[in-house]
């Protein structure tokens, strides 16, 4: 395996700026080699972070209304396939 | 005579023989599976893309040109930052201190090396991007996965010959995979084994089947017997997918204390809880379920810091080998596994089930 870093482009998408989303999230556990689901809402930045290619979309949520008890952080980044926008 | 009401347009899409598909981390079950005419999927979220290639090249030296599929678990989100060695110092002394008053009152043994969850490092985009590009140049039949919306890569997986499956928990989210041009959606249930969505089998699969158009729907969630699988596709699904049937098959590496366990549980055997990993999951009661539900436990702490709490539990259960600590994902199904079967048996005993099913239904044999 390369350890070279697959290509990552950062960039800023001003119709997501702003807009109220729900993200259904979630990722691997390593204990129980199963996935797990996370639900969160928030705001979107507009930032985002294309991984690889073909491009694979993240956004970031700030202002998060409703994130998982004890989520210990003030943001998510969020893959653009799981997201909802609420104001559609 | 009727038309074989087992052949589904899954059969069709995959070229098999029967629409069971087997969830697994075992490549052995694949093998027999795939060879006795049903569909195989293995998981390798886990392993390295080194390994994962090395995995698929075994899978192919036995099963030719049949199809089979591996299983990723794709991010949905990721927090800013995951440094788990900079986690595990947030974790309140009164969660370790309850740990440790477990550990003696129940003589569970320090684990025998170091612990598999502290090597492993998580899974960031980038990783998990890495594993997916060895499926695209191994061009795997299938791409499933157990979690993050696979959309991005439908394209290119086409491109090459690869076909793209999803997996749900919501209706909504099977809509927007089927908009994305995935070509199956397996829409799971809560009873099903692991972390699994807050609904029922019963009601997720219909829900999806409504708002996917022609994406075929696959049911998971207690899939265990013909019955299970007749009942799917009244519901409108294509298929069935299994994880548990199969922990307890010959041909699986889980220990065979697990095994025994597997095949002696009731559906009230297993717990939907967070004590693990700090996500619900449905798992086998055992001693760390057990204390995490009494009176006066602490309360269970978010993900990642009640994993790394666990962790020296599970490998401890696992190192010594204590049929009262060790543990394993298990579906509400688990109470139709009651012998220990090869999965090519398995495979025949669930067709010929659901066939008598539909006999019964129709009052004609099937074709």
């Amino acid at each position: 395996m390369s350890s070279k870093p697959l290509p990552a482009s950062h960039g800023f998408d001003s119709n997501m700026a702003g807009r109220r989303a729900e993200c259904d999230g979630g990722g691997p556990t390593a204990v129980a080699r199963f996935a797990a689901r996370q639900e969160f809402a928030g705001q979107l930045t507009g930032e985002y972070v294309d991984h690889g290619d073909p491009p694979w979309r993240w956004y970031l949520m700030v202002e998060l209304c409703r994130k998982p008890e004890g989520y210990a952080w003030d943001s998510v980044w969020c893959e653009s396939g799981n997201l909802f926008l609420v104001d559609e | 005579m009727a038309k074989n009401p087992l052949h589904t347009k899954l059969c069709d899409m995959l070229g098999i023989e029967f629409p069971v598909i087997a969830f697994t981390h075992c490549k052995d079950v694949v093998n027999a599976v795939v060879n006795a005419g049903g569909f195989a999927v293995l998981g390798e979220a886990m392993h390295t893309p080194d390994e994962i290639a090395a995995d698929i090249k075994w899978i192919r030296s036995r099963v030719g040109d049949k199809p089979f599929g591996i299983d990723l678990v794709l991010p949905a989100s990721v927090p800013p930052t995951g440094d788990l060695a900079e986690l595990k110092k947030k974790i309140p002394e009164s969660h370790w201190n309850f740990w440790l008053d477990m550990k003696q009152r129940h003589s569970i043994p320090d684990p025998k090396g170091q612990v598999a969850l502290h090597q492993w490092g998580g899974l960031n985009q980038e990783i998990a991007r890495r594993q997916l590009d060895v499926l695209l140049e191994e061009r795997v039949p299938v791409i499933c996965s157990g979690l993050g919306n696979p959309g991005f890569i439908v394209k290119t997986a086409h491109e090459r010959g690869i076909k793209v499956f999803g997996l749900v928990g919501k209706a909504r989210q099977a809509k927007k995979e089927a908009e994305a041009g995935v070509d199956a959606i397996i829409a799971q249930g809560i009873d099903a084994a692991g972390h699994t969505g807050p609904i029922g089998t019963f009601s997720i699969v219909p829900e999806c089947v409504a708002v996917a158009g022609d994406t075929p729907i696959i049911a998971a969630g207690g899939v265990t017997t013909g019955k299970h699988l007749a009942a799917a596709l009244c519901l409108g699904a294509v298929g069935v997918w299994t994880g548990t049937l199969w922990l307890a098959s010959r041909e699986s590496d889980n220990d065979m204390i697990i095994k025994e366990k597997l095949i002696n549980a009731t559906s009230d055997d297993t717990v939907y809880s967070d004590c693990i990993s700090g996500f619900p999951m449905r798992i086998l009661k055992c001693v760390w379920t057990e204390e995490w539900a009494k009176d006066g436990a602490p309360k269970v702490l978010p993900a990642p810091y009640q994993m790394l709490l666990s962790a020296d539990y599970i490998q401890a259960a696992n190192d010594h080998r204590r049929p009262d600590l060790m543990t394993e994902a298990a579906g509400q199904g688990v109470r139709f596994i009651t012998s220990l079967k090869p999965a090519r048996q398995i495979v025949f005993d669930m067709v010929e089930e659901a066939l008598a099913v539909f006999e019964d239904l129709t009052g004609v044999p099937a074709e």
